[in-house]
């Protein structure tokens, strides 16, 4: 279709939509209201099975299953992403010799931060029980925290610190144990992702019963998965290049 | 349909562990072991999911399977958690998904190069995502595994990257599918901040006895506009041929056999669970018919277009699920009942036609019916094939497909709308009369050598000659001759009709699936007398479109001959079809303009006759 043919569409689609859609948020109940029907029953829930941080109550006990379709859509994303990013037939990968000069602030910046990022990404999954936080949030703090090696200016480190091999382990122990934990619920008590772990007093480090392990568990996937997916871009933003040199191939069309 | 196997129940989420763990396995060992051992696993596991499915239907054919994960289970009318609710309709189409899993798996053993694993590791994690979907009871938990599905075959769908054809499809899969289920989440919300509640039976209770407002009918189209999206149901559609055109064979099988189905299964559960006591079938059925009328007709007119064998695959699946929708739409036990059996067998039919197609592609590298003209002469088994199934999508008897065929038109009939008998007969006539006119061009070389560009190609589908096969492998044909005759044993067993009927009657029951959430006994189903499989009506109506089938193939073998003569036929035919291919651009700014369209259109069609 023609440009202006394809706004004209899309503006009378999106019309259309205001339309539909005006009406319905004028009757959204008022903000600020008392009425929280699934709030009211979430937060008993969680004080019951003695989770501190309702989220994460919420999250991995009262809708583990979600979660662990969620763990699942990240594993999934992940492999996806190595398959689609594998070098090509017509693609070579060329290494840079030697090391980009960067500047000394930014790498006393990164390697001071690094460690920081490092207690920080682990303190909110062993936490993500008890305060805001949990194993999604922490891993990513890992998984990206580890490339402050890489600003601080050494791929190399970068490399040496990051064995993808070990990473796809790490990955795969994360995914494989909240399925595990899950599965372990089913022969312990009778229900699939069952809290069967005793609850622990309220607010303490091992509270909740499966809630940390299940944020442990989702925390290692994540770290060790977002550190695979950002080493496939940086392979490929970096070294990847078409056979013989020149510009990429990716994006490029033979028509 | 009361009493509860506590068994089958504690099993149910199972169905998705068990892929995805033997996932989490694939990718810590994958790159460490031989193909072979690869292979095994992961048709291992998905046969062990299917023997789960299998007994999921077995068990619920005697009532339904209610499992409140983790124990959640509700006070009252309300809890926190998530529910699995299976009846035989949400078990059958769990093991269609298993079984063809394995089917694909079994046909990769040759076809497919993959050294590390990733392959196999995404087709457990899209089986995870199909069992979910098809075994939940949960709006939010459909999303997710809605979201598990799409991250898995956008993946899939681009496996051959050194085609920049098979990125840009993958790419417009996933921006569209994508795009599609935010509008769904949104639409989620907006109930979800109205009734605090999220599981499909609790929904329906809340929204039961109130005239839909507009929140209901905003949520309602929002909700529809990511299931029809994965339905590939007009104008929501244009993603699907695209994708298509350029995954894998086996790949292609699953979206086409059972991906794009469970969008249609989805959307009709949602419907009778949650919208139904609101939005009452009298007014529905008008926005289900149109959508399904305006699928099937565009989708066969555009295969009937089509030179590219897997692309003309694509439209004729989009307008059997355009079929689908009108049988389910009628809103009724005997329309949905039509449409399981329907759906059944055209998965079993067009899933050997896909892996005819993978056949075709390794043998002579190419899948572009002109380019074939005549060449697979050499391949009479794959001719012979190739025109069974042709008559098989056509509706010819014994097949299953034509069973599900016969009984909508007889569901149709019953409630005096004869035109679709017609769109029934004229539909699958098209579509698999296009079949027929691949298989008689390629296989037999009939009819006139067609004078194609030189320079055009089936982008995407070049394999040079070093990599094709001389011999067919048997584990493919093996799991094509399974596919075959699943659909033949579909319409001659004995007792298929019966229990499609049982099955509909459970699926469209509201009431029984909220009391059995809630762990009250359902009210007993009128059980229909058994009937016979057949009725003469039905047998002569699928050899009406099987024969109008063979004719239509006929026509476009020799239909130019015939077209010089009568100019104004040819420049009429001519013109649609270039303005349908205009719309088809390819060009992802159009999907989405369209998609913002159609949610608009399936606004006016449900939101102005209920004003």
């Amino acid at each position: 279709m023609s440009r202006p043919v394809r706004y004209v569409v899309f503006c009378l689609g999106v019309v259309g939509l205001a339309i539909l859609l005006a009406p319905a948020v004028a009757h959204l109940p008022a903000f600020g209201s008392t009425f929280h029907p699934y709030r009211t029953l979430a937060v008993a829930a969680a004080v019951a099975h003695r989770t501190a941080n309702v989220v994460s109550a919420i999250n991995f006990d009262q809708r583990g299953l979600d979660t662990f379709g969620e763990e699942s859509i990240f594993l999934a994303s992940v492999a996806g992403a190595a398959l689609l990013l594998r070098p090509g037939e017509h693609e070579t990968e060329r290494r840079p010799l030697g090391h980009a000069r960067m500047l000394d602030a930014t790498r006393l910046l990164g390697y001071v931060l690094l460690p920081l990022s490092t207690i920080l990404g682990l303190d909110l999954i062993s936490h993500g029980n008890v305060t805001p936080g949990g194993g999604f949030q922490g891993g990513v703090v890992l998984g990206t925290g580890l490339h402050l090696l890489y600003v601080a200016g050494s791929y190399d480190a970068l490399e040496k610190m990051r064995p993808t091999t070990l990473f796809e382990w790490g990955e795969a122990i994360g995914a494989g144990s909240y399925g595990a934990l899950g599965v372990a619920g089913l022969l312990a008590s009778g229900a699939f992702l069952a809290n069967f772990v005793p609850l622990g007093h309220f607010g303490a480090l091992f509270s909740g019963g499966t809630v940390p392990l299940l944020n442990i568990a989702v925390g290692i996937e994540v770290a060790s998965g977002g550190a695979i997916l950002l080493s496939h871009f940086l392979r490929q933003a970096m070294f990847t290049e078409p056979a013989g040199g020149g510009r990429r191939a990716s994006g490029e069309r033979d028509e | 349909m009361a009493h509860f196997d506590h068994g089958a129940a504690a099993l149910l989420p199972l169905a998705v562990a068990v892929p995805m763990l033997g996932a989490s396995v694939m990718l810590a060992l994958g790159r460490h072991v031989s193909r072979l051992v690869r292979d095994l696993f992961a048709i291992a596991i998905a046969a062990g999911v299917t023997g789960l499915s299998g007994y999921f239907l077995a068990v619920a054919s005697s009532g339904r399977i209610v499992n409140w994960v983790a124990t959640w289970t509700p006070l009252g009318h309300r809890s926190v958690g998530i529910v699995l609710e299976v009846d035989p309709m949400g078990a059958g189409i769990a093991l269609l998904a298993a079984g063809l899993v394995t089917c694909a798996l079994i046909f990769s053993l040759r076809y497919l190069e993959s050294d590390t694993g990733h392959f196999h590791l995404l087709v457990l994690c899209f089986l995870a995502g199909m069992e979910g979907f098809a075994l939940t009871g949960d709006l939010f938990d459909l999303f997710v595994f809605l979201e598990l599905m799409g991250a898995s075959a956008y993946a899939l769908t681009a496996h051959n990257i050194e085609d920049p054809q098979a990125l840009q499809g993958g790419l417009n899969f996933g921006i569209i599918n994508s795009l599609g289920a935010y509008v769904s989440l949104m639409g989620i919300g907006l109930l979800y901040a109205k009734t605090g509640v999220l599981q499909l039976p609790l929904l329906g209770a809340k929204l039961a006895g109130h005239r839909p407002g507009p929140l209901v009918i905003a949520a309602f189209v929002l909700i529809f506009t990511g299931l029809l999206v994965k339905s590939g149901v007009v104008p929501f559609h244009f993603w699907l041929a695209d994708a298509h055109a350029v995954a894998p064979a086996p790949v292609c099988m699953l979206f086409s056999a059972v991906m794009d189905p469970l969008g249609v299964y989805a959307a009709f559960r949602v419907y009778w669970t949650v919208f139904s006591p609101t939005i009452a079938p009298a007014h529905a059925r008008v926005a289900f018919l149109s959508l399904g009328v305006a699928t099937a007709v565009i989708g066969a007119v555009m295969c009937c277009a089509q030179r590219h064998i897997k692309r003309l695959l694509a439209y004729s699946t989009i307008a059997h699920v355009g079929l689908f929708f009108c049988a389910l739409g009628l809103l009724r036990e005997d329309g949905t009942a039509a449409a399981a059996l329907y759906a059944a067998g055209h998965a079993g039919i067009k899933g050997a036609l896909f892996l005819l197609c993978g056949m075709l592609l390794d043998r002579y590298g190419n899948v572009d019916e002109l380019h074939l003209f005549g060449k697979g002469r050499g391949s009479p088994h794959l001719g012979l094939l190739f025109g069974l199934c042709g008559f098989a999508l056509a509706g010819l008897p014994p097949f299953g497909l034509a069973l599900g065929k016969a009984l909508a038109e007889k569901a149709a009939i019953d409630q005096h709308l004869y035109w679709m008998v017609a769109l029934f007969v004229l539909v699958s006539a098209l579509t698999g009369g296009a079949v027929l006119r691949v298989t008689a061009r390629v296989f037999l070389g009939l009819g006139d050598r067609p004078k194609g560009d030189a320079e055009y190609r089936a982008v995407g589908t070049e394999r040079p000659p070093a990599q094709r096969l001389q011999a067919l492998p048997a584990a493919a044909l093996s799991a094509i001759g399974v596919l075959i005759a699943g659909t033949l044993a579909l319409g001659v067993l004995p007792g298929a009709r019966d229990a499609a009927e049982r099955a509909a009657a459970a699926f469209i029951d509201r009431s029984g699936y909220l009391a059995n959430a809630l762990g009250h006994a359902g009210h007993q189903l009128a059980i229909a007398p058994s009937a016979p499989n057949w009725d003469l009506r039905g047998v002569l109506l699928g050899i009406a479109s099987a024969l109008l089938a063979a004719g239509f193939a006929a026509a476009s073998c020799y239909g130019r001959r015939i077209l010089v003569h009568v100019p104004a036929l040819r420049l009429g035919t001519r013109a649609v079809l270039r303005a349908l291919h205009r719309v088809h651009s390819g060009h992802i700014g159009d999907y989405v303009a369209w998609l913002m369209a159609g949610c608009a259109i399936l606004a006016g069609l449900i939101g102005l006759p209920l004003r």
